[in-house]
């Protein structure tokens, strides 16, 4: 703390802002496993005494490292608390000593938190029920903002409806990219087609939730063909009208904001 | 140099374990033999090998066969290879797997699965092993996929996403098991708002057969041992490999700490299933009985390490027992029919968190850290004991594991929950042992009541799994590269040779044509390998790796 007052006193930066940068780092950075009390390493690199540029501290913290465990904060934690991090990490950074012992972290300080979801209420309800962990949920086969697996056709045109159109969509059979694999051995399956090469042919197997992909060797299928039964309202039915009604909100507001 | 006998008889290994020690443990049921077909050698998780061309006399005149370079240090190699027919199968950071031939260490096929770049990894870049089974190679991706390949070619057959890792803060590190038609697959997220679960696909076609969630949900039983909507977010990560008894059909696995770590104030409540043993039926995925080690845990001490399974005498009576050591220190026995409590003892000196178990399992002591105080606990969050995995030797009677003394000053610090982030509610800086010094121990036990037959103390905490053999030898390595054989009865130590990388991964024995091998991943990383600088600063230089060394007895001339 003491090398930490002294770096403040010979720079221009408001107090209060590395203050809250600590907070941000504590709850953040140092948490876990990560970069360690007073940037002292941890399974994430040792930030103290690295004397690590403040543009590059910035632009990590933002966009974070890809192919690497240091997420893009940018979206995740405010400007101000990224803006008040750097500062303190850049601090950090410069520091020549080692991390000093921990003071008491007082329950009333406020943890930072998180952007939480703006939309209006029952697009809140249909974003929770549409990534539901604790379920089979929409997001095994579909991906919306960003988030899920994109393996079944986007959702576009369903938004593009009314609120009933959608739901009737949702219910249908929904079956026209679907087809129906049978292999040589007598196994036969509903799927959506992947990628195929001379040899292989790969197909989204829908029989349970997750999908499986599948590849297959050409010389194992015996053929592969529209499937007019297969029918989404299988899944569906997971989910109650009500239930619904607040996933095509959320798809709504997701995908035109409103 | 005459050549021996590879391996004694079943029966007669049966019988010399009897008279040796007074337990009782049928070879069968655990030791490995040629092959070393599953992550814990055998289902039951031994890490014990039949074989004994070497052993404690020549075990000196150890040479290298081979060394196998995996590409990538990011990470070290953290893996335990696995070989069947002649062929090593070795995955290692970076969803990369290896089919290598065994005698000479020459490449056979590769499998590098791409790992989307806009995914970054949630916990690591390691990945701790394969399964192999029916012709197919089965392992887990830091994108949380579980993936089959063909074990001849090493192509693609099928992968399933379990749950978007972006959502989750979850992956696939731990090895898979499999059990008859299913590949069981755990998942880790134990330290993020996430949900644990157990996971088990159809070995042919990938599909999911049954899931155990690790935390009950509305309507299941023990689902009132969460309080509000903690059920949701509460950890309970199922982050290694399990264990699997034929005879009972069940499969047994450890769940790992709840979340938030060290706050446990919105989470009032025995929190079940974590930090339990789980026994399942592998057909359903039913539960057929539970043991918490640490009921309500606020120390992040994980239950999630290997269950070995053992056969042994307790007061007279013949027990079918399980072993689990404790992230906290402690090892608890318990019966594998009924999950009965049978005993425990620590494997550390520095453990406040308690003052002790009594004889009926219940934790006496809790020394719970209070919010926003900076407090002193031991040992420190990487545990009185780690992940790599111990050794249960049937020849001998003894169990050899490891030991660390070391503590930290931990701060509480209640947090919200936050989809895919980390959920810890604290922070911790490692401090040395309040008694001796900072560092770790290799030591052999008897398994049931604790008794410590030998010791061997080390500089740093010794981070590489244990391997037993017929040889009556123990392998293990350390943090500074080098690789070292015990004496299993005594513990002197016979040999060691330098890797170059420090020791995170596991040992193994096999044999072809009728010459054994002994098998070791160097690589130097993890989340432990980064914390060790907090205490040792000069860790920090220690050269990452990514290898695999074979070594035998030299040729009959």
């Amino acid at each position: 703390m003491i090398a930490i007052a002294f770096l403040l006193a010979q720079s221009a930066v408001e107090p209060s802002m590395v203050a809250r940068g600590q907070t941000v780092f504590a709850q953040n950075c140092s948490v876990g496993y990560c970069h360690g009390v007073g940037g002292a390493a941890g399974r994430g690199p040792r930030l103290r005494g690295r004397n690590l540029p403040k543009d590059y501290l910035d632009r990590v913290t933002h966009e974070g490292i890809p192919s690497s465990a240091m997420p893009a904060w940018k979206g995740r934690l405010s400007d101000a608390d990224i803006r008040a991090v750097v500062e303190y990490v850049s601090m950090l950074s410069a520091a020549t000593d080692a991390p000093p012992p921990m003071m008491p972290m007082p329950a009333g300080e406020g943890p930072a938190t998180a952007r939480s979801f703006n939309g209006p209420p029952e697009a809140g309800r249909g974003f929770a029920l549409f990534f539901d962990p604790t379920r089979d949920h929409c997001g095994v086969c579909h991906s919306m903002g960003g988030r899920g697996v994109a393996i079944a056709p986007d959702l576009a045109e369903t938004v593009s409806k009314s609120q009933a159109d959608a739901i009737a969509l949702i219910r249908s059979t929904g079956a026209r990219k679907v087809v129906r694999v049978k292999l040589n051995d007598g196994e036969s399956f509903a799927a959506l087609r992947g990628s195929e090469t001379k040899d292989t042919v790969k197909l989204y197997d829908l029989t349970s939730a997750p999908p499986v992909l599948r590849t297959l060797e050409r010389s194992e299928v015996e053929s592969i063909a529209d499937d007019p039964s297969w029918r989404h309202d299988d899944f569906v039915q997971a989910y109650t009208a009500a239930e619904l009604s607040d996933i095509v909100s959320y798809l709504r507001w997701a995908a035109v904001g409103k | 140099m005459r050549r021996w006998f590879l391996r004694f008889g079943f029966r007669g290994l049966s019988a010399i374990a009897i008279l040796a020690c007074g337990t009782f443990a049928r070879a069968e049921d655990g030791a490995t033999g040629d092959d070393w077909p599953s992550y814990g050698g055998r289902d039951s998780a031994w890490r014990y090998s039949a074989l004994q061309q070497i052993n404690r006399s020549n075990v000196r005149h150890l040479k290298t066969q081979w060394v196998f370079q995996t590409g990538k240090i990011d990470g070290g190699l953290n893996a335990t290879p696995v070989v069947v027919g002649g062929v090593m199968y070795l995955s290692s950071s970076w969803n990369r797997v290896f089919a290598i031939d065994a005698v000479t260490g020459n490449e056979i096929w590769h499998y590098f699965y791409p790992n989307p770049r806009e995914i970054g990894i949630g916990y690591s870049p390691w990945n701790r092993g394969v399964a192999v089974s029916g012709g197919r190679v089965f392992f887990g991706t830091l994108d949380n996929s579980v993936v089959a390949l063909d074990q001849k070619t090493g192509r693609e057959l099928w992968r399933v996403n379990v749950e978007d890792m972006r959502q989750c803060g979850c992956n696939i590190t731990g090895a898979p098991l499999v059990v008859k038609d299913k590949v069981i697959v755990g998942v880790t997220g134990g330290d993020s708002a996430h949900r644990g679960y157990l996971t088990a696909f159809d070995v042919k076609t990938g599909r999911k057969a049954w899931r155990f969630w690790t935390i009950p949900g509305p309507g299941d039983k023990g689902f009132e041992t969460w309080e509000g909507n903690s059920w949701k977010q509460g950890g309970g990560s199922t982050w290694m490999t399990g264990s699997y008894d034929p005879e009972l059909n069940l499969v047994y696995w450890g769940v790992g700490n709840p979340a938030a770590d060290f706050y446990g104030g919105d989470r009032k409540g025995a929190n079940l299933y974590t930090d339990s043993l789980i026994a399942l039926d592998p057909d359903t995925g039913k539960l057929k009985w539970y043991y918490q080690e640490i009921p309500h845990d606020v120390w992040d001490f994980d239950a999630a390490f290997e269950c070995i399974l053992f056969d042994a005498t307790v007061k007279g009576v013949k027990r079918k027992l399980l072993l689990n050591v404790n992230k906290g220190g402690y090892t608890f026995v318990v019966d594998r029919v009924t999950g009965e409590f049978v005993s425990a003892y620590p494997v550390a000196e520095n453990i406040t968190w308690i003052k002790g178990v009594d004889a009926k399992g219940n934790l006496v002591g809790r020394n719970e850290p209070p919010v926003g105080q900076p407090t002193l606990m031991c040992p420190s969050i990487g545990g009185g004991h780690q992940w790599n995995h111990s050794s249960y030797s049937p020849q001998t009677g003894m169990l050899y594991t490891t030991g660390i003394e070391w503590c930290q000053q931990v701060t509480v610090r209640p947090e919200e929950p936050r989809e895919g982030f980390n959920y810890f509610s604290g922070v911790f800086q490692l401090k040395p042992p309040m008694h001796g010094e900072p560092g770790g121990h290799l030591d052999a036990y008897d398994p049931v009541t604790g008794k410590k037959f030998w010791s061997y103390r080390a500089k740093y905490p010794l981070l590489a799994s244990q391997l037993s053999t017929a040889g009556d030898l123990v392998f293990t390595g350390d943090p500074e590269g080098n690789f070292l054989a015990f004496d299993a009865r005594h513990g002197e130590k016979l040999w060691s040779f330098q890797t170059g990388s420090g020791h995170r991964g596991s040992p193994i024995s096999y044999a072809v044509n009728g010459k054994q091998y002994i098998a070791t991943p160097s690589g130097w990383g993890s989340s432990l390998a980064g914390l060790l600088p907090q205490l040792w600063p000069e860790t920090e230089d220690f050269p990452l790796g990514s290898s695999l060394f074979v070594f035998a007895l030299p040729e009959e001339k």
